[in-house]
């Protein structure tokens, strides 16, 4: 084949890839490059849930819940985050287990530590499972001024000013614990609580790889990868005739 | 020395999460032949806003916990490295970290700051007047959110440790 058909054909089907990726390469560029200031832009942290999204993702949406006290609400959200009323206090590892309250006061049980609240919603401390909160903790109780932790089979008395526990011996005991139970939050408070939701990375790099779609969208989008390869060789070829073609 | 540490222990196969040792244990460990006095610093607004320039963020809780014996003190405090909090026990001992570990590390990548080949380079260090360590620590390849963290627990467990005399 001489060298001007060969460039006209290079070059016909160098057009012909380029316009059938070109929507798509640009929208990889374009989740790449959010993807990759995925910790600056906080992409983790922005929290979808509208309901189609979680429908397709198999997530079923969650009920909003939350501990009343003395009209205040201490509640969780997916974001890991402790709050009182509007007020985020700082790391709770989900679920919020339990609140449990004296008068002098509150305690709540995340996933893997207890964090100790002032009446008044300031975080005094928190006792984690490194600093000694058993493991099995379910969730707490209150008898008579005694915040109770409460395990699977065991129960322990809990020192907030001495972060100790002590076992509880007589279980029977517990059938005088008051035992604090969720409520339905306030729409005030709920808007907040983003647990149960998609976070835009997920989104972005499930769409940026195609599994959004299954494994159609996967196959797709290796097959559109291939064709950015070959448009970068037929690139390549032109560049190379080009300069034979100036040679001649 | 740098380049050394950091090859050394940049490692695609450390997932390296979880917990290690516990607080209790530690500080079991530390004080070994001593019996030591658990304490409480009260965090007022200076050691607040101190503590707040140390960390780059403001400061959560009321009060820290600490174990001392013969001037001795132990600390265990949290930070977040890239999202999850690092739980790290510091030993202070004249104003000079004696020990750093990492107790429990629960991000999926960066764990390599548990390593002691890592932590020794903390042994020594002390505060400058502008609240950062005295000493040079070298970083690790994909793990630099979690060597801040170590940095800057380590800084905050000497400032704290030079607020007990005040406090007392």
């Amino acid at each position: 084949m001489d060298i001007k058909k060969s460039i006209i054909l290079n070059l016909r089907w160098h057009r012909r890839i380029g316009l059938s990726v070109f929507v798509v390469m640009i929208f990889l560029a374009i989740t790449g490059f959010a993807l990759n200031h995925s910790p600056g832009l906080n992409l983790s942290k922005i929290n979808l849930t509208n309901g189609w999204l979680l429908s397709w993702y198999g997530v079923a949406p969650q009920k909003s819940e939350g501990y009343s006290i003395a009209n205040n609400w201490v509640y969780g959200t997916g974001t890991e985050e402790l709050y009182f009323n509007d007020q985020a206090l700082g790391y709770c590892p989900p679920p919020l287990a339990s609140v449990a309250t004296t008068d002098q006061l509150i305690v709540a049980l995340c996933g893997e530590s207890l964090s100790i609240l002032t009446p008044q919603g300031l975080l005094v401390e928190t006792f984690n499972q490194v600093q000694g909160l058993p493991v099995n903790s379910t969730g707490l109780a209150t008898i008579e001024q005694t915040i109770i932790v409460l395990g699977e089979t065991e129960a322990w008395e809990f020192d907030p000013d001495l972060l100790n526990l002590n076992a509880v011996d007589d279980l029977s005991v517990l059938s005088q614990a008051t035992i604090l139970q969720p409520q339905s939050l306030p729409l005030a408070f709920s808007n907040g609580d983003t647990s149960g939701g998609i976070s835009l990375e997920t989104l972005i790099i499930d769409l940026h790889s195609g599994r959004f779609f299954g494994d159609a969208g996967v196959l797709f989008v290796d097959i559109v990868g291939l064709l950015i390869c070959l448009l970068a060789f037929t690139g390549l070829w032109a560049w190379v005739n080009h300069q034979r073609l100036r040679k001649q | 020395m740098g380049t050394l540490l950091a090859t050394s222990l940049s490692s695609p196969w450390v997932t390296a999460k979880g917990v290690f040792q516990s607080g209790p244990d530690f500080i079991a460990q530390v004080f070994a032949s001593e019996t030591a006095r658990p304490g409480v610093l009260w965090l007022t607004a200076d050691i607040r806003q101190q503590a707040q320039n140390i960390l780059d963020r403001p400061v959560g809780g009321l009060r820290v916990r600490y174990h001392i014996a013969g001037g001795k003190t132990a600390w265990i405090l949290e930070e977040i490295g890239k999202e999850m909090p690092i739980t790290i026990g510091v030993i202070i001992h004249q104003d000079k970290i004696e020990q750093v570990k990492i107790l429990a590390y629960r991000e999926s990548r960066g764990g390599e700051v548990r390593y002691p080949a890592y932590t020794a380079q903390y042994r020594g260090a002390s505060l400058t007047q502008n609240m950062r360590l005295n000493q040079n620590i070298d970083g690790i390849t994909g793990a630099t959110l979690s060597v801040w963290a170590v940095n800057k627990v380590a800084a905050l467990a000497l400032y704290y440790h030079s607020q007990l005399d005040k406090a007392d």
